[in-house]
């Protein structure tokens, strides 16, 4: 197996699902069936579903943190789904961000810190004059003020948090940006001011925003709906209910 | 960035991790404490004397005969009489004999009657003889030689004065407050009980009894040249031919007062049979015990054998080396019992410490899905706890050495006074470095639960519960 390295640009397709299945138990019925679906480099998704559609798996399986029974997953070109753990690791840091609906940073580490630490996970330098200078200025394209980066993750407003997590997302520049519901805990305009800075920050990235919010999905051009799976009764149907994608890009 | 994370990680559980923390201090000084106090022991024990052949006393218990004579410790036995000792003294396998007499004390030290020949044939550590730091041996009834550690605690050097207290106590009513002593000799330290005790002479301590008893007190001779020590006799053998007794002495005098010789030859004289300040020639009626240094080692037993015997005074002989080796199993056996206790609660508290990374995994989960969805393998999740566990380790082992160095420091003149366990001054060993590596090397085998727990949660579940 190649040893992954930040890909070079040359990419056209950042991710291709080709006839994923994935259950939660072996044999069990599938929560996540798709024929085939792709985006490409530095387009915008809107990804909607009513709860327990299986959205939040299906970024579990394009963030690594899922394999799927059967079917692959290619990121950037690469066969994502059939690497080694390790490598699936560090592929997932170096290559993609996570942005997760309670933003998930560690409460005991600082603002710094847990930047810091998606760096190391990826294995990139932490410790120098240019990575705190592209910190302090990721920060302050969030419009964050840099004395943040001293306080504890707990420490900060939801808005704030929200903002720690997309830098922490955005530091090793990744090329796929998930970001899973980061907007339920805002009010219209704190919304408005996340998405407009979101768009901004990640525009290079292929991004797929899920969210169940209606309301959101006039940022995006692109828009996908993941819809609740029927177990199949008879052959017949089976062709239609397995299609869990909606829509197109 | 890791060591970071486990120590903010701690930070953030500090109650659990001080609680857990404590309980590795306590255990670990436990241990560190039992093993400094047993090699330290050991060290003195075996220190304390070498050299000596057989020792004589009464027959109460090789052990109370042991440790009255060689540690100070323990209340001295009935004694042995003037002629007993005589006979020793003439025993032909017998090359050198001191005899001690115990009972009194000076400011909670104990007072040791005996002669020179304590300073010339004592041996202690590797047959390291006893050497002076200041001043010297005995030069009249009335000098006394002190320890090392007396001299230093109690700021004395020679020709200070001091007065000996009867009986065993730290305090005593009954002083010799009228036969004071004055210091002659400071003796370098030794490590060992000389060190904690007053020597005086056999004459001396004969006469501040005989100056407490009575009120006809005439002060102790005191002569102007140095002592001669008979090479291999400590009881002296005044006029050279060994027989020569009280009587002899007495009709000495009579024929000198008698030839008309005058008061300074008469002294002269006098000082002669006080020189080495034996037994014979002041007329002390017994010993509390008396140290034999034999011709011929191989002697020994058979010497033993035949002074356990005897029928006209029951004595008791004792060889030292034996008497050691029996006492030190006694407490071997204890040590080794206080050893594996000690163990035994330190492998408690650190299961306390993989406990407690367990309990706290529940509320981790999130963090561990964090961490791994940023990029952290499970290996390095595993390490991460690992490195929680090892840090509380290390820092209570640090924090139990020194803990332990500063209470042993602490309570040494306490140990060395009140049971006669003499601290060095290097306390860590081997042995102790080789505990503070079992202890970490335990530690990261223990903490190899809550890890594995880390290392197999899954990632999805937890960030989907969120």
């Amino acid at each position: 197996m190649e040893a992954i390295t930040k890909t070079e640009s040359s990419y056209k397709v950042a991710i291709a699902v080709d006839g994923v299945s994935f259950s939660y138990r072996k044999g069990g019925t599938p929560v996540i069936d798709i024929p085939h679906w792709q985006l490409n480099k530095g387009e915008h998704v809107f990804l909607s579903g009513p709860s327990g559609s299986g959205k939040s798996t299906f970024l579990n399986l394009l963030s690594g943190t899922l394999t799927p029974d059967s079917g692959s997953i290619s990121l950037l070109e690469k066969p994502f789904s059939s690497l080694s753990n390790k490598q699936r690791d560090r592929f997932r840091a170096n290559h993609i961000g996570v942005v997760f609906q309670q933003f998930n940073l560690i409460p005991y580490l600082s603002v710094k810190q847990n930047i810091e630490a998606a760096m190391y996970f990826a294995g990139n330098p932490i410790k120098s004059k240019k990575v705190d200078e592209r910190i302090v200025m990721l920060i302050e394209q969030l419009a964050l003020s840099p004395q943040v980066l001293h306080v504890k993750a707990d420490a900060l407003s939801v808005g704030q948090q929200q903002r720690i997590a997309i830098a922490r997302a955005l530091i090793n520049s990744p090329d796929v940006l998930i970001v899973d519901e980061p907007t339920s805990a805002l009010d219209a305009k704190a919304r408005d001011s996340f998405m407009a800075i979101l768009k901004s920050v990640a525009k290079d990235s292929a991004l797929v925003f899920v969210s169940h919010d209606p309301y959101m999905m006039k940022y995006f051009s692109n828009h996908l709906k993941m819809r609740n799976f029927t177990p199949p009764n008879n052959a017949a149907s089976e062709t239609e209910s397995l299609k869990m994608l909606e829509g197109g890009l | 960035m890791l060591t970071t994370i486990a120590i903010e990680s701690l930070k953030r559980r500090k109650s659990t991790a001080l609680l857990t923390l404590v309980s590795i201090v306590i255990s670990v000084s436990l241990l560190l404490s039992v093993d400094i106090i047993r090699t330290q022991v050991k060290s003195s024990f075996t220190r304390t004397v070498s050299g000596v052949d057989v020792i004589v006393g009464a027959p109460n218990g090789q052990l109370n005969l042991l440790l009255s004579s060689v540690f100070n410790l323990s209340a001295p036995t009935k004694g042995i009489s003037k002629k007993s000792v005589l006979s020793l003294q003439e025993d032909p396998r017998v090359s050198w004999l001191i005899p001690i007499s115990l009972g009194d004390t000076h400011k909670g030290f104990r007072v040791i009657g005996t002669t020179n020949a304590y300073f010339q044939h004592f041996k202690y550590g590797d047959k390291q003889p006893l050497s002076f730091a200041s001043g010297g041996l005995f030069s009249d009834a009335g000098s006394t030689v002190i320890g090392a550690d007396i001299a230093e605690s109690l700021g004395y050097s020679v020709a200070d004065n001091i007065v000996i207290s009867h009986g065993l106590g730290n305090v005593s009513f009954r002083q010799h407050d009228a036969y004071p002593f004055t210091v002659v000799g400071v003796l370098n330290k030794t490590g060992t009980p000389v060190d904690k005790a007053v020597y005086i002479t056999l004459s001396g301590l004969e006469q501040a009894h005989s100056h407490s008893a009575s009120s006809s007190i005439t002060k102790p001779l005191t002569i102007k040249k140095p002592p001669v020590i008979k090479k291999s006799s400590a009881l002296a053998k005044p006029h050279s031919s060994g027989q020569h007794g009280a009587e002899v002495h007495e009709a000495e005098h009579s024929e000198e007062h008698a030839s008309g010789r005058d008061e300074k030859d008469h002294k002269e004289h006098h000082e002669e049979h006080y020189e080495n300040y034996d037994i014979d020639s002041i007329r002390t009626s017994s010993v509390s015990a008396v140290m034999l240094g034999l011709e011929n080692r191989v002697t020994a037993l058979q010497l033993q054998y035949q002074i356990n015997q005897r029928s006209d005074e029951p004595l008791l002989a004792i060889l030292p080396g034996m008497a050691l080796a029996e006492l030190w199993q006694i407490m071997g056996n204890v040590e080794a019992l206080l050893l594996l206790l000690s163990t035994l609660i330190v492998v408690s508290s650190l299961f306390g410490l993989a406990t407690m990374l367990l309990a706290t995994m529940r509320e981790r989960y999130r963090e561990i899905a964090v961490l791994r969805t940023i990029g952290a393998s499970p290996a390095t999740l595993l390490i991460l706890v690992q490195i929680e566990a090892l840090l509380i380790a290390l820092a209570g082992c640090c924090i139990s050495i020194l803990l332990v160095l500063g209470l042993l420091h602490g309570i040494k003149p306490w140990l060395s006074s009140e049971y006669g366990v003499f601290l060095g001054n290097v306390l860590l060993t081997k042995s102790s470095a080789i505990i503070v590596l079992l202890v970490v090397v335990s530690t990261y085998l223990v903490s190899f639960f809550p890890a594995h727990a880390a290392y197999r949660r899954g990632l999805h579940r937890d960030l989907n519960d969120s």
